[in-house]
């Protein structure tokens, strides 16, 4: 893991996180904004300039990959390099939450 | 056959928020975006004044991959209009946004990847032609003495690099906005 991976993904986006929780299993953009709606009671409508530009980027950054194209829709997944980034986000989150519930005790 | 009008306007390269805003509100007053062509014009088609939210997108990549673009934009609800000089335009009605939606963007991030576009894929070619004129002409003045058209051209070329420094302001306004909203979080 570079400089640069690290530097853009821990911490990373809202918008980058839900990505990678969702691509565990491959799907479109427009999938990921509807589980990321479900997930989130429709408090997260992530935008589709925001997600275009997202997939994009990430797809260079080498954590999620082109799998096919399904009428019209590009099917992405996560990387092997994806997942180690996801990991550590969800350590630095896990943590932030313990942190969080002690000192608010 | 309904009514068509057209207007001429001019908005810089940074100001895609500031067109937004001019096309909604033509909208309201019922007038629809049909196109925007030539040099600054824009062409509307009277309609049923109603609230529509207009968003502009630069995006080379998507550019190159056309359908896949569109689609993403059109799956979220927003209809593709048509392409102005490296610029996509959609829009949406105000009624059909969803809860907390305020446009193609929904995080600070991307809206900044946005502005970095606009300045590699517009301001950088300009600034480059600027300098090759203003190249060009020194060696032009400085090959020859008589040179007959010099002087418009140093009109010329002043009134060119006051609309750079007001579209440098304009870039520099809009990029102190980004930091003072970055540093707030």
């Amino acid at each position: 893991m570079n400089d640069h991976i690290r530097k853009v993904y821990v911490p990373m986006t809202e918008t980058a996180f839900y990505i990678l929780l969702c691509l565990r299993k491959p799907n479109h953009g427009y999938g990921i904004v509807q589980i990321v709606k479900e997930l989130t009671d429709g408090e997260i409508n992530l935008s589709p300039g925001t997600m275009y530009g997202s997939l994009s980027k990430m797809e260079k950054d080498g954590v999620i990959r082109f799998v096919t194209k399904e009428e019209k829709r590009k099917i992405y997944e996560i990387t092997e390099l994806g997942e180690r980034v996801l990991n550590l986000e969800l350590k630095r989150i896990n943590r932030l939450y313990q942190n969080a519930k002690e000192m608010t005790l | 056959m309904s009514n068509i009008k057209k207007e001429i306007k001019f908005f810089n390269v940074f100001q895609y928020d500031e067109e937004a805003a001019y096309l909604r509100k033509m909208h309201k007053k019922g007038w629809k975006f049909v196109k925007v062509s030539g040099l600054g014009s824009y062409t509307f088609e009277e309609c049923e004044p109603e609230d529509v939210i207009y968003q502009l997108d630069y995006n080379q990549e998507g550019m190159k991959e056309k359908d896949e673009y569109v689609q993403m934009f059109e799956d979220c609800g927003w209809e593709y209009l048509n392409d102005y000089f490296g610029y996509s335009y959609f829009r949406k009605e105000a009624d059909e946004m969803s809860e907390g939606e305020d446009g193609i963007f929904c995080d600070e991030e991307s809206r900044m990847d946005l502005f970095k576009r606009v300045f590699r894929g517009r301001a950088i070619p300009l600034i480059l032609l600027f300098a090759l004129t203003c190249v060009n002409l020194a060696t032009q003045i400085m090959s020859s003495r008589e040179y007959v058209f010099g002087n418009i051209v140093i009109v010329l070329i002043v009134v060119v690099l006051i609309i750079y420094l007001f579209v440098f302001f304009q870039f520099a306004k809009k990029y102190y906005h980004f930091m003072k909203g970055r540093e707030m979080k």
